[in-house]
């Protein structure tokens, strides 16, 4: 008995000694994510219809609208080292380096990415979407993020399109709480990746570049990045100022329309950025922790 | 005595058995080494293009149909197990009698979930450069994983499809006999599929027949229909598939699902919204009801409805458009062109 006590207390204390360590050297090349969902400063609490709590927002045009649902993919991550070395993070593999993003789901705001190299880095790179190469469903090639877009508390997946839903929004506008419905994905088709050779369809995929206000030191220390989303740009943006309408015409963006590539680049420009001029779209960087 | 003979001759028995029996485990394993290993003769199909029909679809030039890769396709195209409670099958909404297409408005597919359009008929797709109504997929190969996993279709995955068919031994043996090897995979099964759709080859029809001097005439109203046919349908019914491949507004009544926005929901371009591509007209008789969401009946309510005048719509076809939205068609010229279109039926590919 009292050698299977030492033995028990033996192996939890190796036990301790090994999570530790792994711990330790784990934790010393992670950089962390930390994604905060906003209107202008204030983060966004969703709601239904009728919700009192639920953050309301006013548009530049004067519309008032709040969120019901709130999700968007994060992929293709770099970090820029300080003597401007680009770091990929599995770039090419959405199962390890893709996020969806899900204001409903605390913990999925947080992104902890491993086995950084260490050093000193200044800037981050990211894409708002999937990049056409790579958005195809496949569903052989990432298990893990198909099986997470397609579950049912999520659908970002684009069925006729195959593709994902690059953002899903919905919500409501207007005193009289008119449902809002904002889906954005891309239609491309031709040889994936190769934009010369697309023939039809719209791009929605958006490469975000934004400065770190100071270096994030990666290897002696585990930076935080915290980085904002702010949809007081999604009809107040730098591209588009939009008011939402519903109904049953082409212009009408809050419903119909807006599951189709009709309306939705005046979104995504406003998101993400119009591609060439901006390319931070609502995203700033709060701040980094070191 | 006795017992040590019975002995000793089980004994020669086990002694010769245990010899065996790395024999016959050898013999056994070759066995299905060679299963693994037999390669059958796969001979690409002679792909016979009828006269006057358009060039082929470049992939069809990468996927070209072989005589195992098509029995594969027709197989995977009537199997249930595509969809997540193996009720619906492709050939579940693309009926052989109806020209591929079926009879409900809008299709139809597990658990009685209405989709958002009318199913398309399945024919000489291999000269087709636009597939869907919205010309969303441009390659057959990228098409048959939508309806796998659309909610209102099969509701399934590709990785749950390939699970069932892996446990079907007959799958494995045709997935060898038309690739080489028997792993099932996502490519494979979209390139079968789409081979079986290339062979899927309509030109039999009467007017084909007349157009080939085999011996057959028009009727006095069937050759007044041609008449009208050419003078009012043909700007976009035309080619030998009876159908431009253009997509254009022509005024229908409008499907208001927010889903829907026609060729623009895939180009985003305004001047493209609700323009659908001009549907074949062959097999027309067999493919009722009509319109991207099965707004009319029959064919002579989409005539009625283009002799009363279409919806109007800034990005109208210039042709309805200079014409008062309207195409007008007497009685009589209605009768003549439906008795036309009927000529279009081929009684061989639907297979009656």
């Amino acid at each position: 008995m009292k050698n299977l006590k030492k033995y028990l207390l033996s192996a939890l204390v190796c036990f301790i000694f090994i999570s530790c360590n792994s711990d330790d050297a784990a934790v010393a090349n992670n950089v962390t994510l930390s994604f905060k969902n906003t209107f202008g400063n204030t983060e966004i609490i969703l709601g239904g219809a009728a919700s009192a709590s639920a953050t309301v927002n006013t548009s530049d045009a004067g519309q008032v609208h709040h969120f019901s649902e709130l999700k968007y993919v994060i992929s293709n991550i770099r970090l820029v080292k300080a003597d401007g070395t680009e770091v990929p993070y599995h770039v090419n593999d959405l199962d390890k380096g893709a996020m969806i993003i899900d204001q409903s789901q605390a913990a999925s705001l947080q992104y902890i990415m491993r086995n950084i190299p260490s050093g000193e880095y200044r800037q981050i790179k990211f894409g708002l979407g999937v990049r056409s190469d790579i958005n195809t469903l496949d569903q052989v090639r990432f298990p893990k993020f198909y099986a997470a877009a397609g579950a049912n508390d999520t659908e970002m997946m684009w069925e006729w399109g195959t593709g994902y839903r690059f953002t899903k929004i919905e919500g409501f506008y207007d005193g009289d709480h008119k449902p809002m419905s904002i889906h954005t994905g891309s239609t491309v088709e031709g040889t994936n990746g190769d934009p010369s050779t697309y023939t039809q369809g719209v791009d929605a995929y958006r490469n975000i570049v934004l400065d770190l206000p100071q270096n994030a030191i990666v290897g002696s220390k585990a930076p935080r990045i915290a980085i904002k989303a702010d949809f007081h740009q999604l009809l107040s943006g730098k591209a588009n100022s939009i008011t939402l309408s519903t109904g049953e015409g082409m212009d009408d963006n809050a419903t119909p329309n807006i599951h189709t590539a009709v309306q939705m680049i005046k979104f995504v420009d406003n998101l993400g950025g119009n591609g060439t001029t901006d390319s931070k779209g609502m995203f700033s960087i709060l701040n980094v922790e070191n | 005595m006795g017992g040590s003979v019975n002995s000793y001759s089980i004994y020669i028995l086990m002694n010769v058995f245990f010899k065996i029996l790395p024999l016959l485990l050898i013999l056994i394993s070759c066995t299905s080494d060679d299963y693994e290993q037999v390669s059958y003769e796969n001979p690409e199909l002679i792909f016979t293009v009828p006269a006057g029909f358009p060039q082929l679809n470049a992939s069809v030039y990468t996927n070209k149909p072989t005589k195992y890769g098509v029995i594969l396709g027709e197989k995977l195209f009537h199997e249930k197990r595509f969809s997540a409670d193996n009720t619906i099958s492709c050939a579940s909404c693309h009926i052989q009698a109806s020209a591929f297409a079926d009879h409900h408005a809008q299709a139809v597919g597990i658990r009685n979930r209405i989709g958002l359009r009318n199913t398309p008929s399945i024919q000489n797709l291999a000269f087709m450069q636009f597939y869907n109504w919205d010309g969303s997929k441009l390659s057959l190969e990228n098409q048959s994983i939508v309806p796998i996993i659309t909610h209102e279709e099969m509701d399934s995955s590709i990785l749950e499809v390939i699970g069932k068919l892996q446990t079907d031994l007959t799958y494995r043996v045709l997935f060898q006999k038309a690739f080489g090897d028997d792993q099932i995979t996502p490519e494979r099964i979209y390139k079968s599929i789409a081979q079986y759709e290339y062979t899927l080859i309509s030109a039999e029809s009467k007017y084909d027949k007349i157009k080939r001097n085999e011996g057959f005439f028009f009727t006095q109203s069937e050759a007044k229909g041609y008449e009208v046919f050419q003078q009012k349908c043909i700007s976009c019914h035309s080619t030998e598939l009876f159908t431009d491949q253009t997509f254009r507004n022509i005024g229908f009544p409008v499907n208001t699902n927010s889903n829907e926005a026609g060729r623009a929901r895939v180009t985003g371009n305004p001047e493209e919204y609700m323009s659908f591509r001009v549907p074949s007209l062959r097999n027309v008789e067999f493919t009722a009801p009509y319109g991207s969401f099965g707004q009319f009946a029959t064919l002579r309510e989409v005539l009625d409805y283009f002799d009363n005048g279409v919806i109007a719509a800034d990005n109208l076809d210039p042709i309805l458009k200079n014409n008062n939205n309207r195409i007008p068609l007497t009685e009589e010229e209605k009768e003549a062109l439906i008795s036309f279109m009927k000529t279009l039926s081929d009684l061989k590919f639907t297979g009656q």
